[in-house]
């Protein structure tokens, strides 16, 4: 027969397991880092644009022509990767409004994902406004279950301290699902934004951490340039068919949008950013982050030393 | 000894139209459980509809984005108490109050079924009363016998009523759903909840690989405790309150059904003319007082004594504890009149409608219902103007535990003693997302009206208005670039705005920055930017009440 316990030695064990259990969380210092990998030499990479001129373009068909123009998805995906994709869902924001990754290009990035034998497809953003409210009015919602991608709801057990290793950030409550994977995508939207004068692919890494990241602004440049660093994207996709031009990055008014129809994929962050740059008149040369990132070696704003390709629907 | 039968009929016959004791104590316990689960259910549909994954053409062609589908108002509706209260001081009748006629009526045929079989606060009580109680045989007895007591609950009943006439309305401190909502949304849940997401961020944090994939294990207990630590204002005391209310079973059953619960005062009022009657067979009785210890409301079952229509709960367990057969429920057709009136006691009336009269005008010495007086009284976006707000909010916490963002709180001293408990919103807790309707959509008595988000933004519904404190903010006060508040400003054009200045730092060194200034005519007091704001604690950016729209007084720009 079973030997029953008394009360004394369970209250003994149960001590002895949360107490296990604490040290066990002790013993998890934050400082446990991701492996760096090294920052790709500027001038190798390669940027694609893709325009939709003709009226009533498919913005799934300009995605799927832009990862073919770059070589195809198989060269970024291989068969039984666990994909991240970081949209920027901060806001519960209708998609027309132009503050959230319009949800037809990540429709079409997660099929182009699954085509290529990727065993899960996540969408992960520590958003600004309530997750449940903005996943559900930005349509990112409907897109997860439309296409089985995992939609992670953001959560505070989620978080945990790492190295960051940049040159102003050192250790930053970072969302774990965007590292626990084997290829990230970052799917940001083109918007005005009221310091760093806009919001690409840089700054969506903002959307990447937790902790007090409010008063990641008082550097803003070389913070999200050090996220940049650290999360090292597979490749960026910068989502411009619509932009907010003014009134960033939370607009609200379809008066704050305008169509550029445009699409730019590229391997490299700054690449990427400095051509969405110039949807919006802005000189390259005259944002922070742009030239940091160009400083520290996270990509080259000269567009010229890349593989460059136009692709037009 | 043969069973027991409820006659549906008059006549003596032994055939047909019986029910046995027994059966009817499983019928009672099968509906018992049946609305405690139903009340259950119901609160936790509280919240943000958790389908994020819906199909986004649908979500946003109308003006609604997001609704509570569930009728999560329903036990409200179908309490009379809420009914009357909003009639009699707010001169509302509230949404779905049919129900609460509908009970009323069959109230009047049938006693007070209302609190055997469907309360839910009456089922708690009545499965703590009932297991493990506390006395034994004898003592069970005597503690079952009527007590003068019991008037206390129809002078809290005319209290709050008087109290209503008076343009007060406190019934929701008082009523059993309020109770147990607020109980149960604001204290149990969030209690549990902080809990258990100790433990499973312990667990994710862990080197241990399993722990780490049980903390997963958190998403199926989220959609109920929520996603975040939800905290409430006073919700020690109104946990602490709700744990001495049940604590009560243990001097007598049903301590609050007996003798405090207001909601059960009216309808024994109402039961005066039940045709439902315990009726009883002196001659059968041997005295063994079965049916008294067994009594859940103190009505005095036992032969030879005037059963109290009106203190009787419908347990149906006299009738099933008798072992002669000397006590049955029939209908009696004939004479309602003969049911023994419910003992009041001119006293309890008296003090009642006293202490009716001086709450209201003492509760409204600290509030602002005739002055504009505290400035962190910020009411959930629909709001009445505050003078009405006090004549319809319940304070059962409907609005709190839907809250996305666990921004509305209870008041503990903002709203003055009239206001215990009403709704307010605390910016640094959370943050009045920008096209949200729920607080609107479930407020059972419509003391936060009904709005859609269309309305909401167009209109626009002010609950507040931002300033800046320029010694605390970081670029006013030379410590550096922010821009976190306009960051986030909702509204287009952001109520947020830029002048761009030069400011010497701590090293006296001058250097341009961005000075963020608040536009008070586009400022809603969403409370976003007071939130998010970087200084913790006490931020740069505060929202107070001036310029909520509903309110003339309450008013900065001309």
């Amino acid at each position: 027969m079973k030997k029953l316990i008394t009360r004394r030695t369970a209250v003994k064990r149960l001590f002895q397991i949360s107490g296990a259990m604490a040290f066990s969380a002790l013993t998890d210092c934050p400082l446990r880092g991701t492996e760096k990998v090294l920052a790709q030499k500027p001038g190798t990479g390669f940027i694609v644009e893709g325009l939709g001129q003709k009226e009533g373009y498919s913005v799934k068909e300009l995605t799927k022509k832009i990862f073919d123009a770059a070589g195809g998805t198989a060269r970024f995906i291989s068969r039984g990767d666990v994909v991240v994709i970081k949209p920027n869902v901060s806001w519960a924001r209708r998609p027309e409004l132009a503050a959230t990754t319009n949800p037809q290009v990540l429709e079409a990035v997660i099929e182009l994902c699954y085509e290529c034998g990727a065993k899960k497809v996540r969408i992960a953003d520590y958003t600004i406004n309530d997750a449940r409210r903005c996943f559900a009015i930005t349509g990112v919602g409907s897109v997860a279950k439309k296409t089985d991608a995992d939609l992670v709801i953001p959560r505070s057990s989620l978080m945990r301290k790492m190295k960051i290793h940049g040159h102003r950030l050192e250790i930053w409550p970072v969302f774990i699902p965007l590292v626990e994977a084997d290829k990230v995508i970052n799917l940001p939207i083109a918007k005005d934004h009221g310091l760093s004068t806009l919001t690409l692919g840089i700054k969506n890494w903002i959307g990447g951490v937790g902790g007090r990241r409010y008063a990641l602004h008082q550097d803003i440049h070389q913070t999200i340039v050090d996220l940049a660093q650290f999360f090292k994207p597979t490749v960026t996709l910068i989502d411009a068919t619509r932009i907010m031009v003014t009134n960033g990055p939370s607009g609200g008014n379809l008066s704050d949008v305008a169509e550029k129809n445009t699409l730019i994929l590229s391997d490299d962050q700054v690449a990427a950013d400095a051509a969405a740059a110039k949807l919006f008149g802005v000189n390259p040369a005259n944002l922070g982050f742009i030239e940091l990132g160009e400083k520290w070696g996270l990509g080259t704003s000269d567009l010229l030393k890349l593989n460059r390709k136009k692709v037009v629907i | 000894m043969g069973p027991r039968y409820l006659g549906f009929i008059k006549t003596q016959s032994k055939k047909g139209g019986y029910l046995k004791a027994r059966h009817l104590i499983w019928i009672r316990r099968a509906s018992q459980a049946f609305f405690l689960l139903l009340f259950l259910f119901l609160l936790i549909e509280s919240r943000l509809p958790q389908d994020v994954f819906v199909e986004y053409s649908l979500a946003l062609s109308s003006a609604q984005e997001l609704s509570i589908e569930r009728p999560v108002r329903f036990f409200f509706q179908l309490d009379p108490l809420v009914l009357l209260s909003s009639l009699l001081s707010g001169h509302h009748l509230i949404k779905g109050f049919w129900w609460a006629i509908g009970l009323l009526v069959v109230t009047l045929f049938l006693g007070r079924f209302f609190c055997g079989f469907i309360c839910p606060l009456g089922t708690i009580h009545h499965v703590v009363s009932w297991v493990k109680p506390t006395l034994k045989g004898e003592q069970m007895v005597r503690a079952n016998q009527k007590s003068p007591s019991q008037r206390v609950k129809y002078f809290l009943l005319i209290t709050v009523l008087t109290g209503t006439l008076m343009s007060v309305n406190f019934t929701g401190l008082m009523d059993p759903i309020s109770i147990l909502f607020r109980s149960i949304a604001l204290a149990i849940i969030p209690g549990l909840g902080t809990g258990a997401k100790e433990v499973f961020e312990l667990m994710a944090g862990s080197d241990v690989k399993i722990l780490n994939l049980l903390a997963y294990g958190e998403v199926l207990l989220s959609p109920v405790f929520g996603y975040t630590y939800e905290v409430f204002k006073t919700a020690w005391f109104i946990g602490l309150l709700f744990l001495a209310i049940l604590f009560l079973n243990r001097i007598r059953p049903r301590f609050w059904c007996r003798f405090l619960c207001p909601l059960g005062a009216l309808l024994g009022i109402f039961s005066r003319f039940t045709i439902l009657t315990l009726v009883k067979d002196r001659e059968k009785c041997t005295g063994c007082n079965a049916c008294t210890k067994s009594c859940q409301g103190a009505a005095e079952p036992e032969p030879g004594k005037e059963w109290q229509s009106a203190e009787c709960l419908m347990c149906f367990n006299c009738f099933d504890s008798c072992p002669e057969d000397a006590l049955s429920f029939r209908f009696r057709w004939s004479s309602p009149l003969s049911n023994k009136k419910p003992d009041m006691g001119r006293r309890a009336v008296l003090a009642g409608i006293l202490a009716g009269v001086s709450l209201p005008l003492l509760g409204r010495l600290d509030g602002q219902a005739h002055k504009v007086s505290n400035p962190s009284l910020i009411r959930p976006p629909g709001s009445l103007a505050e003078k009405n707000f006090l004549t319809l909010c319940q304070r059962c916490g409907l609005c709190m535990k839907v809250c996305p963002t666990n921004v509305i709180n209870p008041t503990l001293t903002e709203a003055g003693m009239a206001g215990f408990w009403t709704p307010h919103l605390i910016m640094t807790q959370g943050y009045c997302e920008y096209s949200c309707t729920l607080c609107g959509d479930v407020c059972p008595t419509g003391a936060i009206a009904e709005f859609s988000a269309k309305e909401k933004i167009e209109r626009p519904i002010k609950i507040g208005s931002a300033y800046i404190e320029r010694g605390r903010c970081l670029p006013w006060s030379g410590n550096g670039p922010c821009i976190v508040c306009e960051e986030h400003c909702p509204t287009s054009p952001k109520a947020i705005y830029f002048r761009k200045g030069i400011v010497a730092g701590p090293d006296g060194k001058e250097s341009p920055v961005q000075l963020p200034y608040v536009d008070l005519k586009t400022c809603v007091g969403c409370g976003i930017c007071e939130y998010k704001c970087p200084v913790k604690g006490l931020p740069a950016i505060r929202v107070i009440s001036a310029g909520e729209s509903r309110s003339m007084e309450n008013q900065i720009l001309l």
